[in-house]
C-alpha cells in the first residue's frame, strides 16, 4: 500500500493502493468512476479505454504507478454534461445497442480526433484495431466518428 | 411436448395472460387515491408519469425503447412520460424470460390492450366528472378532451376516479394510420446514459459494505476441489475470506485487483473427475461415427432410400460446426447480499425467475424473501438464460456471510461457458437426369441443448428442437428426410443468438446451392422453384408463408445486383432463413484475393418482419446479427484434456471494426403483426459468404471456423 496522487477528469486524487492495481481497478473500485468496463483484463478488447495525458490506453494495462502525477479522462469526465461532438453524434447514429463497450470506443475516437481531426478510414481501422463491440454497432461507429468530426472541423472554422 | 421454444414462450403466454386478463393488483386503499393500477404491469400516477413493470431483460436488443413506446401509443402519452420498472420475479412474475427474439411479437397484443383500456378508462373517468357522454371526448397526449365544451384534465388528475372503474375486456385499439411513435425511428431509451458513462450495468452496482469475489474452478468440467492452500491468500491485503464453495474455491477482498492477486496466490489440487481426457477433436470423431448409426426421425416424406438410389445424381456433404461460446463483453457477474430472512441478487439475467427459484430453495427462503433485480447487462446472446453465476454468486455469499459481487475473469467466462455444442451435418440430395431435384436427406448429429437445459430429462422435443431449422426445410422435394443423431456431452450446454438454428441453417443453405451448381442452374432460380408458388405450409411448428420468403429473396437480390457480373475475385452469395414469422434473406458479396484470403465488402439483407415499429433498432439489429455470424466464421471453442483452449479475444477472435462490411439493411413493408428481429439475421449470414466465396473461386467451405489466414 502507497499513496500516489493523479489528476481524474480535472481534479486532483489521492489513492491509497498497491502501486501495481491497474488503472481500470483504480477508476472503478477507488473513485466510483464505473463508466470505464472490464472486458478481458488483457488489453485486447479496449473497453477500459481511457485518455492518459491526451491519449488513448488500455486502463486495464496501465499501473496505478505508472498512472502517477498524470492527467487522466474517463468517459464521466468526456463533457460534464453529454455535449461532446463525439456523445452527441453517439446518441445521434444511435450507435449503442448494450452500450457496455461503447465507452471505450467513445475514448478510442476522442484520443484520435486529439490527434488527427480529420481521420481517414485506415486511421479509424488503426485505432479501433481489436476492439470488441459484441453487439456488432461497428457501422454506426463509423458514422458518428464521421459525423463528430466534421462537426469539430466545422467548429474550428467559425471560431477566430 | 416442451420444445425450447415451448420452453422460453411459456413465459411470454403466461404474461400475456395475466395482462390479457387484467388481473387487479390489490392496491391498499391509500394507493388507489394516487395510483390507477388497472394491471399488473401499468401504473399511472397523479402525476401523469406511466410506469411500465417490464417482464423482458434489456440486453441491448432494445426492448426498453420499443414495448414503452407500444404502451404509449395506445395511452395516448408522450414518450417521455413513461418509465420502466423491472419486473421482480416471484408470485405476481411467474415467467419471465427473454429469449427467441419473442418480446414484441408476444406483448405487442397484450401491451396494445393495456393501453387502450387504460386510456378508455380514463376517459370515463373524465366522462362521469364532466356529466357528459364518453362517447364525445377524446384524448390528446397526456389529456382527455371534451371538444364541445373545450374542457380538458390531464391524465394525472383521473387516476383515482379511473381506478374505481370497471377495466374493458375488449378496448378499441388505434388505427395503426394514426400512429405517433410506432414506425418512426425512436432513439434508444437510455442512449445518454449509454454515453456518459452514467448508465449502470450490473458490475457496475455498489452496495454498502459490498465486497468482490472471484472463483478459482476446476478446469475441467465437473472436477473437485481435492486439497487446496488457502492461507497464502487469506494472508494478502484487503482479503476477507476464502471459502470453498460447490464450483471451487471463492476468494473475497474488498477490491477487485486485491481478489485477482488472491485468487493466483491460492495452490489448488483438483480430483480432475471423468472427463479429464475429453478432446473436441475426439468428440468430432464420436459425431461423425453417430452420421453413419441410424438416427431419430424429425421428418421423413417420400422414399428417400429409393430416391437416392434412383437418382441420375448424387450430391453429398459434411459440414462442420465447432463448439461456440457466448463471450459477452461483460463477464458474468452477480451481486448477493444472503441474510437469514432473505437474499437480494442484482444480476444481468435473462431468466430471473429460473435463478429466484433455485435460490430460495438452495437457501430454505419462501419465493418472497427472494429478490432478484434484474439489472442492464452487456451482452445477452443466451448465455444470461443460465442461472449458474448467479447461484455461485449466492453460494459465495452464504459461505462468506459477506454480501458479494461476483466477477467472472475472461478466462472464466470462455471456460465455463454454456457453450453451443459442435454440430456435424451431412447432406445427400439426388437430381433427376433434367437437374430437377428429387431427394432431401439432412442428418444432424450434435448433442442436445434442450437435454441439458432439462436437467437430463428426455422430452419429445429434443429431436424437434436440436434439428430447428433442418427440420422446418421450406424446400419441397418428393423425397425429403431429416433426422437427429444425439450425442452425450458431460457439460452445460446453451442457446446462442438464432437459438439451435445457426448450424443447421448454415448447411442447409450451404447444401442448396450445391446442388444448383451440380444442376447448372442460378442459386435464386433453383431456390424459388424448390419453394413453389406462394402459399402457406406447415413445417415443423410453424406455419411458413413461403411467398414471403420469396419475396424477401427477390428483393434483396435485386437490390444486391444479382447475376451483374463482378472482377475476378469477386462473388456474391444468396442464402434465406424464416424463424418464428420472420422471414429474411442476405446476400453477401465477398473478394478472394490471390491468397485466398477473403474479405466480406457488402451484406444486402432483406427482412419482413411483418410491422417495422423501430426502424432505427430494427436496421441494428440487421447489423448486429450479422457481425454475430461473421464472428461465427473466425471463433470456436475447442477441448484438450478437459480443458477449454482459448481464453480470449485473442483466440477466440470474434470480429473487429475492420472486418465490417458495409450493411444495406431493407424491409418489406407491411401491416401484418410484428415478429423478432434479433435473431434472424444471424442465420443466411455463414451460408451467403461461403456460397459467395464458391461463386468467386468455386472452393467449398463446409467447415468452421475458417483458418485465420484465410481472412484479409
Amino acid at each position: 500500500m502507497a499513496r500516489f496522487q493523479v489528476v481524474v477528469n480535472g481534479r486532483e486524487r489521492a489513492v491509497e493502493a498497491d502501486g501495481g492495481t491497474p488503472l481500470l481497478w483504480v477508476l472503478r473500485d477507488h473513485m466510483a468512476l464505473t463508466g470505464t468496463k472490464f472486458g478481458c483484463g488483457e488489453g485486447v478488447c479496449g473497453s477500459c479505454t481511457v485518455l492518459l495525458e491526451g491519449s488513448a490506453v488500455r486502463s486495464c494495462q496501465v499501473s496505478l504507478a505508472d498512472a502517477s502525477g498524470k492527467a487522466i479522462t474517463t468517459i464521466e469526465g468526456l463533457s460534464p454534461d453529454g455535449t461532446h461532438p463525439l456523445q452527441k453524434a453517439w446518441v445521434a447514429e444511435d450507435v449503442a445497442q448494450c452500450g457496455y463497450c461503447q465507452p471505450g470506443f467513445l475514448m478510442t475516437a476522442a484520443g484520435l480526433l486529439a490527434r488527427k481531426p480529420r481521420p481517414t478510414e485506415a486511421d479509424l481501422r488503426e485505432a479501433f484495431a481489436g476492439m470488441v463491440c459484441r453487439c456488432g454497432t461497428y457501422q454506426r461507429i463509423r458514422k458518428a466518428v464521421r459525423r463528430a468530426a466534421k462537426e469539430l472541423a466545422q467548429g474550428k472554422e467559425v471560431r477566430p | 411436448m416442451t420444445t425450447r421454444r415451448a420452453f422460453l414462450q411459456g413465459t411470454a403466454a403466461t404474461a400475456a395472460a395475466l395482462t390479457l386478463g387484467f388481473r387487479f393488483a390489490p392496491a391498499s386503499a391509500q394507493e388507489a387515491e394516487t395510483v390507477f393500477r388497472p394491471n399488473l404491469w401499468l401504473r399511472l400516477h397523479r402525476d401523469g408519469r406511466a410506469v411500465l413493470v417490464l417482464g423482458k431483460s434489456e440486453m441491448g436488443q432494445g426492448v426498453r425503447t420499443v414495448l414503452p413506446a407500444i404502451l404509449a401509443e395506445e395511452l395516448d402519452l408522450p414518450l417521455d412520460r413513461i418509465a420502466v420498472e423491472q419486473a421482480l420475479p416471484g408470485p405476481d412474475f411467474r415467467r419471465l424470460s427473454t429469449g427467441g427474439s419473442t418480446s414484441v411479437a408476444t406483448l405487442w397484443a397484450p401491451l396494445r390492450k393495456a393501453g387502450a383500456a387504460a386510456r378508455e378508462m380514463l376517459m370515463a373517468a373524465a366522462a362521469q366528472r364532466w356529466g357528459v357522454a364518453p362517447a364525445d371526448c377524446r384524448t390528446e397526449p397526456g389529456f382527455v378532451v371534451h371538444p364541445p365544451s373545450k374542457r380538458r384534465l390531464a391524465y394525472g388528475a383521473l387516476v383515482a376516479e379511473a381506478a374505481r372503474l370497471p377495466v374493458p375486456k375488449e378496448p378499441r385499439l388505434k388505427d395503426p394510420a394514426a400512429f405517433r411513435h410506432l414506425g418512426q425511428r425512436l432513439p434508444r431509451f437510455e442512449g445518454r446514459d449509454l454515453v456518459t458513462g452514467q448508465a449502470k450495468f450490473g458490475s457496475d452496482l455498489q452496495l454498502p459494505g459490498l465486497k468482490t469475489a472471484v472463483v478459482v474452478r476446476c478446469p475441467v468440467l465437473g472436477g473437485k476441489v481435492q486439497r487446496a492452500q488457502v492461507e497464502e491468500a487469506r494472508a494478502l491485503a484487503g482479503v476477507c475470506a476464502v471459502v470453498e464453495v460447490p464450483t471451487g474455491i471463492a476468494v473475497v477482498a474488498d477490491t477487485a485487483h486485491q481478489a485477482f492477486q488472491a485468487a493466483q496466490s491460492l495452490r489448488v489440487e483438483w480430483d480432475e473427475g471423468p472427463h479429464a481426457a475429453f478432446s473436441s477433436k475426439a468428440f468430432e470423431a464420436d459425431l461423425r461415427g453417430r452420421l453413419d448409426a441410424k438416427g431419430e426421425t424429425a421428418r421423413a416424406e417420400g422414399d428417400i432410400a429409393g430416391a437416392l438410389a434412383g437418382a441420375a445424381r448424387r450430391v453429398e456433404a459434411l459440414y462442420t460446426f465447432p463448439f461456440q461460446a457466448h463471450a459477452t463483453l461483460e463477464p458474468p457477474m452477480a451481486i448477493a447480499q444472503v441474510e437469514s430472512d432473505g437474499c437480494d441478487l442484482w444480476v444481468g439475467s435473462q431468466n430471473p425467475n429460473a435463478l429466484h427459484e433455485r435460490a430460495a430453495r438452495r437457501l430454505g427462503l419462501k419465493p418472497e424473501q427472494v429478490r432478484v433485480h434484474v439489472t442492464l447487462m452487456g451482452g445477452g446472446f443466451g448465455r444470461r438464460l443460465a442461472w449458474d453465476f448467479g447461484m455461485e454468486a449466492v453460494e459465495v455469499a452464504k459461505a462468506s456471510g459477506l454480501p458479494v459481487k461476483l466477477l467472472w475473469t475472461r478466462p472464466d467466462d470462455l471456460a465455463f461457458d454454456w457453450l453451443h455444442p459442435m454440430s456435424l451435418q451431412r447432406l445427400r440430395g439426388g437430381l433427376a437426369a433434367d437437374g430437377k431435384p428429387v431427394a432431401w436427406q439432412h442428418q444432424v448429429a450434435a448433442p442436445s441443448i434442450l437435454l441439458a437445459w432439462m436437467e437430463g430429462r428426455r422430452s419429445p422435443g429434443i429431436v424437434p428442437s436440436e434439428t430447428n431449422g433442418a427440420l422446418d426445410n421450406p424446400y419441397g422435394l418428393p423425397a425429403l428426410e431429416v433426422t437427429y443423431h444425439e450425442a452425450p456431452y458431460h457439460g452445460p450446454l446453451g442457446w446462442w443468438r438464432a437459438i439451435e438454428a445457426v448450424p443447421n441453417v448454415f448447411a442447409r443453405e450451404c447444401f442448396v446451392d450445391e446442388m444448383a451448381v451440380a444442376a447448372g442452374k442460378d442459386p435464386l432460380a433453383f431456390r424459388l422453384d424448390l419453394l413453389g408458388p406462394a402459399r402457406t405450409v406447415t413445417l415443423g411448428q410453424d406455419p411458413v408463408d413461403l411467398g414471403r420468403l420469396r419475396t424477401v429473396l427477390t428483393t434483396a437480390a435485386q437490390r444486391a445486383g444479382w447475376g451483374k457480373p463482378l472482377p475476378k475475385g469477386r462473388g456474391r452469395g444468396l442464402a434465406c432463413a424464416h424463424f418464428h414469422g420472420t422471414y429474411i434473406a442476405e446476400v453477401a458479396e465477398v473478394a478472394v484475393d490471390a491468397r485466398g484470403r477473403i474479405r466480406v465488402e457488402k451484406v444486402t439483407v432483406v427482412t419482413d418482419c411483418g410491422r417495422v415499429l423501430n426502424p432505427l433498432n430494427a436496421e441494428a439489429q440487421m447489423e448486429g446479427g450479422i457481425v454475430w455470424a461473421l464472428s461465427a466464421l473466425r471463433t470456436q471453442v475447442t477441448f484438450e484434456q478437459g480443458r477449454v483452449e482459448q481464453t480470449g479475444y485473442g483466440d477466440f477472435p470474434v470480429l473487429d471494426y475492420g472486418g465490417m462490411p458495409e450493411v444495406d439493411s431493407h424491409f418489406i413493408a407491411s401491416t401484418l403483426d410484428p415478429t423478432g428481429l434479433g435473431e434472424p439475421p444471424v442465420l443466411p449470414l455463414i451460408p451467403a459468404v461461403l456460397n459467395a466465396v464458391a461463386a468467386a473461386t468455386g472452393e467449398r467451405l463446409r467447415t468452421l471456423p475458417l483458418p485465420a489466414e484465410r481472412f484479409a
